[in-house]
């Protein structure tokens, strides 16, 4: 199993990057909905749309699709 | 060297090994919880658990453990230590978990329908839905005597009454008036079967036209025969879905519950790594993980557990993406077995 994009659907909403836990642990301003401080982080929103950085660091707790209004961000 | 043969069901699998003893391994998804104690406890590493949290929160086609059929020795390790039941290796037919010479966790609940009041609280509480309680009312009109009546001479057919009935006992029969017969009801009459005498009737009837008098009122509880208010019933735990939790017991306002679990421990929550995504809440077969209600201007933790309701499964720690959980086991009760490597293995799923 492994966390992917389809930035076809994806709105840019950031949704995915503020409701990532790792990303909270990570970058704190990304949970408060700031925006990550640092592309160490799982995932962020770059040009409008969502970009996966370290897949390697999701423990594929399926936090991020619960949040995606557009199921760009699954897991398969 | 005989093969074994993977069978894939819809939920789960079977691992089968021909021979002149028959193994058969079964494996239900839909019970598996996902603790990961069948992949601690395997010795030949033929299981690997999955994400769990991935696996049930989102849609992703996967099953919770996936087992190496090749591996697979059909040992049974992992059919005896699994909490749930949702591992089982029958030889011959036969569960090894009902046999005196393979080992079995000491785990169970019951309901006792002597002291039981059929409440139900157990049957809500339940997280797995495993509890059904049936239970049969008393006669309602046992219950509550008096006499009513109505007189239809003085009764103007406006329909307060019926309008007003809390228990629907009311009926009048509504019509259009014609020059034959000038009046909107042809008839008005009282389901003593539903009355409770509670005289709302007779206090809002604009006309007096309704005469009624409730006995229980009047003579108080002495009227009442005990046994016409008894509630009987049955409960039933279904112990395929059943995890031994202990909310039934702990709900159960006259301790007709009793579980016994198989584990002790401890459940720790790192606050500071939790980041509140809820997957333990989404994950704990048990209901032990809540979200605490967030009180204005007090810092409340970020997760919630009990552990009264806890059996030290570890779902939660593998699931958790901060490894903010640790889940300690620190007893093992089980089924006494003459093998050393049975024990020692079952003793490696303390923490």
């Amino acid at each position: 199993m492994e966390l992917k994009v389809d930035q076809d659907k994806c709105l840019g909403c950031g949704n995915c990057v503020v409701s990532c836990p790792v990303n909270a642990s990570i970058s704190p301003d990304a949970a408060g909905g700031h925006g990550p401080k640092t592309d160490d982080v799982i995932m962020m929103v770059e040009n409008g749309l969502v970009k996966l950085f370290n897949v390697d660091k999701c423990a594929q707790c399926g936090t991020c699709p619960l949040f995606c209004p557009t199921d760009a961000i699954y897991l398969e | 060297m005989v093969a074994n043969i993977k069978e894939v069901k819809t939920e789960g699998c079977n691992i089968k090994r021909l021979g002149e003893e028959n193994r058969e391994l079964s494996y239900n998804d839909e019970i598996c919880v996902g603790c990961g104690i069948c992949e601690k406890i395997c010795p030949v590493e033929a299981i690997e658990l999955g994400s769990i949290g991935g696996i049930v929160r989102t849609s992703v086609d996967e099953s919770k453990i996936a087992i190496d059929e090749n591996k697979c020795v059909l040992c049974g390790m992992c059919s005896v230590g699994c909490p749930v039941d949702a591992l089982d290796l029958k030889i011959d037919e036969t569960s090894i978990k009902e046999m005196d010479e393979y080992p079995s966790l000491i785990k169970s609940a019951e309901i006792d329908d002597e002291t039981c009041i059929y409440c139900k609280a157990c049957e809500t509480a339940c997280p797995r839905d495993a509890i059904t309680i049936a239970r049969i009312l008393p006669d309602r009109t046992k219950l509550v005597t008096g006499e009513i009546e109505i007189d239809k001479d003085t009764c103007i057919d406006c329909g307060i009454c019926e309008e007003m009935c809390p228990a629907d006992a009311i009926t009048m029969e509504h019509k259009l008036p014609t020059s034959d017969d000038p009046t909107v009801s042809s008839d008005i009459n009282v389901d003593k079967e539903k009355c409770v005498y509670c005289l709302i009737c007779k206090k809002s009837c604009p006309v007096d036209a309704i005469k009624a008098v409730c006995r229980s009122c009047s003579y108080g509880e002495y009227d009442l025969n005990p046994e016409d208010s008894e509630i009987t019933g049955s409960s039933f735990i279904d112990e395929e879905t059943c995890v031994d939790c202990g909310w039934c017991q702990e709900i159960c306002p006259v301790d007709a519950a009793t579980v016994e679990k198989a584990f002790e421990g401890e459940l720790i929550i790192d606050q500071d790594a939790c980041e509140a995504c809820g997957t333990c809440v989404d994950i704990c077969p048990c209901n032990v993980l809540s979200f605490p209600k967030a009180e204005i201007g007090e810092p409340t933790p970020k997760v919630n557990a009990d552990e009264k309701y806890c059996i030290y499964c570890g779902a939660c720690e593998n699931a958790c993406p901060n490894e903010a959980i640790e889940v300690k086991r620190t007893e093992i009760r089980h089924t006494p077995t003459k093998s050393k490597s049975w024990e020692k293995r079952l003793e490696s799923l303390k923490t």
